[in-house]
């Protein structure tokens, strides 16, 4: 009878074996950040940050996202949803052809060509290299010229005073705002967006966020695993948020 | 030829005074509007995410396209050599300035960050063709001032055809301008089109005839303004003729869009399902703002005045509730954002038809800017020469209503 | 020749800048301890601070929202962060309040602070916010949209 403290040579390679596997393939599972650009080197357009969603993945009723965006941007509401701020929205689509119900985030398309900067006054609404589209709110007049050029309705306008703003996302009455990638974050070396990180924590794993300029980033294996396509093509935006599965 | 004097406006003080005060309590509650909008922020008004753009942009465009427009009767005069309109000209480049400095101020009063108005000026983004417009309305001004100096002061007076044409050449390029704010629009069905800088010439000149009618009307009951006949039977030609441009190119519009089958959805919307919007259209834009008026103005039923008045006020009300179709009509319907897919839920209204109910603040800021144009032209008149009177027999007279001391 | 000696001498004394206003020695705050008030300067000498500060915030703002460089010296976060005091229980005072530190010298000059409006005027992170839950409502409303998809199965939309 073999004393349980002991182990057989199997179970003791089985064992080891996992254990260091396990030491190197968690991690990579993880998200972290990594080396993340030094706080006082200017963005470039070496880095394209892109968002693609499977919408497949997404799951009908899940607003995980939504909630994400909530917290990490501090947009919180006064139960007046007309002109609340959404950043990020869940939308249910129905295919004229099948009947088909699916479900989807919508954001910022963050467009290489953005109408939003063609129309600004300004020149607020801007496309910081990387890719970013977002509104410089020190520059911004609140005349909303950007909300009626968004091919996609990403903009929302503030609409009351705010006193509960979260540091790392200023934002405030007359000024309008959309979603910026979370950019305080990623420019902080983060490697998912608020809205990311939810939907891998919920398992679905839907968004996924990351550099195309590196092409064993999450996004750029999302992209080759599946055909993407940009929403309204037609108008030729070159959006960095692709969508998968419709 | 008759010699053409210039004439402030004698007016009996108390009718000024009464009136300034008058004018004045609207222009301070449109003040009033406005910072109350700017403190407790847009929720207070009826635009939201949805319908960004509401009643003071309606007001606001409106004004500037009749300040564009108004200037036409003066243009006829400079720069096509009508001399018939030469005594017409000061007033009429009078109320451009008025009305635009009004549009002007709504616009401003309007934005979410009225204090950033500096960053406005000196900050541009020449893409954008509202920085253009900013550049181009305030140039606008400057250019009317010199051109006012030239029609009223005789030393400079030779200059004055000149200044016209720039002025003409000015206010077409800000007309296009204006329309150009929705035309380079891609996003929207309704919008995206070049020709909508021409369809707001068109109305800028129809509802700037209309406009300059009405004030000179108005002022010809106070004061020995006389009119002569040969003008308003060409003002009423000239009426029917930007009356049928109208039509022609709201049709050329509409019927184009109705061949792209991307714009069917929205096309359909505005003409026949969408409600309010629809209503407005057929019974607003088209029937009370061009049908009546052409009826009216072409029949022989009426005298030549009433024709005018009622076909003014029609068209005025006429191009307000077009402002209103295709500003707030353009924002109502949602966008199509998947290609043959439609959206069927959303915490962001991207399903339903947006409802627009203006609130009071809203209005009260675009009765504001309205009145503010009217007192300027108060103020003008009765202090500079801009009103004519002339020296001469060989026409035949209207009877004038009142003579107060001319 | 006096006259314009006495008003040359007024004149001078009235445009002497105000530098001895200064917090120096002093607490920066009526109400409550900030990290700022146990040290010796902030990160630059306290007469530039007090002469360039909105410089030095106008040219990180343009760095930071424009270039993505979020270097921690210049930046408003990092001055909120030392100089916001805690009351007693140790709970963040807004940092532009009546008698806080940025107030002390701002009402006495007279100069408008718009910075509020948008950005914290405490450090605050993600978890401490007012949540609501208008986001995660759909709005279920009968809609033209579903006119319209009838309207497409009726003119026989190729399939």
């Amino acid at each position: 009878m073999r004393n349980s403290a002991e182990l057989t040579r199997r179970e003791f390679i089985v064992k080891s074996v996992t254990a260091i596997s396990a030491v190197y393939i968690i991690p990579d599972l993880i998200p972290k950040a990594v080396a993340a650009k030094p706080l006082d080197l200017e963005v470039s357009a070496k880095t394209k940050w892109a968002i693609n969603v499977d919408v497949n993945k997404c799951v009908d009723g899940c607003t995980a996202c939504v909630e994400a965006c909530v917290d990490e941007n501090g947009l919180y509401g006064f139960d007046r949803p007309e002109t609340d701020s959404q950043w990020i929205r869940k939308l249910q689509i129905k295919d004229i052809k099948t009947d088909k119900v699916t479900t989807l985030p919508m954001m910022c398309q963050h467009c290489e060509n953005p109408p939003c900067v063609d129309v600004c006054p300004t020149g607020a609404s801007f496309r910081r290299e990387d890719g970013i589209v977002m509104v410089n709110q020190h520059t911004c007049i609140g005349c909303r010229y950007c909300m009626m050029a968004c091919p996609f309705k990403a903009r929302s306008f503030v609409h009351e005073n705010l006193t509960e703003q979260v540091t790392s996302a200023p934002r405030g009455k007359g000024c309008v705002e959309s979603c910026n990638l979370c950019v305080n974050r990623i420019d902080h070396g983060s490697e998912t967006t608020a809205c990311e990180e939810a939907c891998m924590k919920e398992g679905h794993h839907a968004i996924t966020f990351g550099d195309l300029a590196d092409p064993k980033s999450r996004v750029s294996l999302a992209m080759q695993a599946k055909p993407s396509r940009r929403l309204r093509e037609d108008l030729k935006l070159k959006q960095r948020v692709t969508y998968s599965g419709f | 030829m008759d010699k053409i004097t210039f004439t402030k406006f004698i007016i009996d003080p108390k009718i000024f005074w009464s009136n300034f005060i008058l004018l004045g309590i609207f222009i301070l509650i449109g003040f009033g509007c406005s910072h109350y909008m700017e403190l407790e922020g847009h929720y207070v008004t009826g635009m939201n995410n949805q319908i960004v753009w509401g009643l003071p942009h309606i007001f606001a465009v409106l004004l500037i396209v009749i300040a564009s427009g108004v200037l036409n009767i003066a243009s006829i005069s400079s720069v096509f050599d009508k001399k018939l309109y030469k005594p017409l000209a000061p007033l009429s480049a009078l109320l451009a300035i008025s009305f635009l400095i009004a549009g002007l101020a709504i616009l401003v009063l309007d934005l979410g960050r009225p204090n950033r108005l500096i960053v406005a000026m000196t900050t541009y983004n020449f893409v954008s063709i509202f920085s253009w417009n900013i550049f181009l309305y305030s140039g606008f001004a400057v250019v009317l001032a010199a051109y006012i100096w030239t029609m009223l002061d005789r030393e400079v007076n030779k200059y004055s055809k000149f200044m016209g044409t720039f002025a003409f050449g000015w206010r077409i390029i800000l007309t296009t301008g204006t329309g150009s704010i929705f035309g380079f629009l891609v996003a929207r069905e309704a919008y995206s089109t070049a020709i909508l800088a021409p369809l707001f010439i068109v109305m800028s000149l129809l509802y700037g005839t209309a406009v300059y009618y009405l004030v000179l009307r108005i002022i010809s009951k106070f004061h020995n303004t006389y009119i002569p006949k040969d003008v308003l039977d060409n003002l009423k030609k000239l009426s029917v003729m930007f009356l049928f441009a109208n039509l022609y190119f709201l049709g050329l519009y509409h019927v184009t869009n109705m061949y792209i089958a991307k714009h069917w959805d929205f096309e359909i919307f505005i003409l026949s399902s969408g409600g309010i919007y629809t209503l407005s259209f057929w019974l607003g834009q088209v029937i009370i703002g061009i049908v009546l008026p052409i009826i009216i103005l072409s029949s022989n039923k009426f005298g030549t005045h009433l024709a005018l008045t009622i076909a003014s006020f029609l068209i005025l009300l006429g191009g307000f509730i077009a402002m209103y179709v295709i500003i707030i009509g353009g924002q109502a319907y949602p966008l199509t954002i998947f290609p043959d897919h439609v959206i069927i839920d959303s915490s962001f209204y991207d399903n339903v038809v947006h409802s627009y109910i203006p609130s009071i603040y809203e209005f009260g800021l675009g009765i504001g800017g309205v009145a503010l144009a009217l007192i300027i032209t108060l103020i003008g008149i009765a202090n500079f020469k801009f009103l004519p009177t002339m020296i001469s027999s060989s026409h035949s007279s209207e009877p004038s209503d009142k003579t107060t001391g001319s | 020749m006096s006259q314009l000696t006495k008003i040359l001498a007024i004149s001078i004394m009235v445009f002497i800048p105000i530098s001895s206003y200064s917090h120096g020695d002093e607490k920066h705050s009526l109400i409550g301890e900030s990290k700022a008030d146990k040290l010796d300067q902030c990160v630059e000498p306290t007469e530039v601070m007090q002469k360039e500060h909105f410089e030095f915030l106008y040219h990180q703002r343009e760095n930071t929202v424009e270039k993505g460089i979020r270097t921690k010296n210049h930046s408003l976060a990092n001055c909120i962060d030392c100089h916001v005091s805690h009351d007693e229980k140790g709970k963040a005072i807004p940092v532009n309040a009546e008698g806080q530190f940025c107030q002390t010298c701002h009402v006495k000059t007279a100069v408008n602070i718009d910075c509020f409006s948008c950005h914290a005027t405490v450090p605050r992170d993600n978890s401490s916010k007012i949540k609501s839950t208008g986001h995660n409502q759909n709005i279920h409303i009968e809609s033209t949209a579903n006119n319209l998809v009838e309207y497409y199965k009726e003119t026989n939309y190729e399939k």
